[in-house]
């Protein structure tokens, strides 16, 4: 008890600051509102990120139908619209970052290195597949084949990688959008070079849609 | 029933707070130091004090890691914190209800 009060002078807390009486509305009422406040601080906003690579998705991949729509032979996405792509990607990359990022800020543990290794994976998937794709080019693959695989490789391996997921998540939803991404990957790339962004594009960015409706729908306290 | 079955290390505004906020970091997660006060709003002295009262409870762990710039104390709720913020909440409940209802446990009064 000694040790208490000289913890609580040496602290500058008041007794009152220290154990103040509690009612039991008021206990309540506390209690209510340090959950909801933990909730809002805490959990990253998963759905508004998943909204916005839903529109990435749909938006970019729209952009690049668009510039090759038409087109006979097929020559490839305008650098423009490529462009476009690659600044909407900069844009979900960004926002993500910021969006979990000051959410998880503090938080420690097993989680976080599991989050850690799983956005590594991405970036490092991401690359390869670039990279690759930079070789066919070389190696002199035609550019329908180039652009079929520039649209469903990057999916492909997504979707691969939140299949995987719920070992860091352990969330169904992010599992089935894996498990669409994949599909949609794998069948969309029958639709040819120039079918395949606007079919991929669209079925990929409402899959991540759907996921970011049942999120936000899950997550209100 | 009365106010005196309420566990009364956790039966105080700041150590409440301090519960509540740390159930809801997934297991084997934990929470920073100046990431909890600044979600709780006390005075780092405050929150250290009630922190000791918890932690001589058994209800909360701290783990100091890293040197200087890097130095992080993290605070997590153990297996028998989590458990007395459930009888808490449980106990809380029935007396807000003036019942004695049959076990049921949820950190929601």
């Amino acid at each position: 008890m000694n040790e208490d009060a000289s913890a609580e002078r040496a602290s500058g807390a008041t007794a009152d600051d220290i154990d103040e009486e509690l009612d039991l509305r008021r206990a309540a009422a506390i209690m209510q509102e340090a959950r909801e406040r933990a909730l809002h601080e805490l959990r990253a906003r998963y759905p508004a990120v998943f909204a916005v690579w839903g529109l990435v998705l749909m938006i970019g991949y729209g952009v690049i139908w668009l510039s090759v729509l038409g087109q006979h032979p097929y020559t490839g996405p305008t650098p423009l619209s490529l462009l476009a792509l690659t600044l909407l990607l900069a844009v979900g990359a960004v926002t993500t970052v910021i969006i979990v990022g000051r959410a998880l800020t503090g938080i420690g543990g097993a989680s976080v290195a599991q989050r850690r290794v799983h956005y590594l994976a991405l970036t490092a998937g991401l690359v390869g597949i670039f990279a690759l794709e930079g070789a066919l080019a070389h190696a002199g693959a035609s550019d329908s084949l180039i652009g079929v695989y520039g649209a469903v490789a990057p999916m492909l391996m997504t979707g691969a990688i939140y299949t995987a997921s719920p070992a860091l998540w352990q969330d169904w939803s992010t599992r089935a959008l894996g498990a669409w991404l994949v599909v949609v990957a794998a069948s969309s790339a029958y639709a040819g070079p120039v079918g395949v962004w606007g079919v991929a594009g669209l079925l990929a960015g409402l899959g991540f849609m759907a996921v970011a409706v049942v999120r936000r729908g899950r997550d209100r306290p | 029933m009365s106010d005196d079955e309420l566990d009364s290390v956790i039966h105080a505004p700041a150590r409440l707070r301090i519960m509540v906020t740390l159930s809801m970091l997934a297991g084997g997660e934990d929470l920073s130091f100046t990431r909890l006060q600044d979600l709780i709003g006390l005075t780092p002295g405050n929150l250290i004090t009630h922190l000791r009262k918890l932690e001589d409870a058994g209800y909360v762990t701290t783990v100091r890691s890293g040197r200087g710039v890097t130095a992080r104390t993290g605070v997590s709720l153990t297996q028998p914190g989590r458990a007395a913020l459930e009888r808490y909440a449980t106990v809380l409940r029935q007396l807000l209800d003036g019942t004695d209802p049959a076990d049921g446990a949820s950190i929601n009064p």
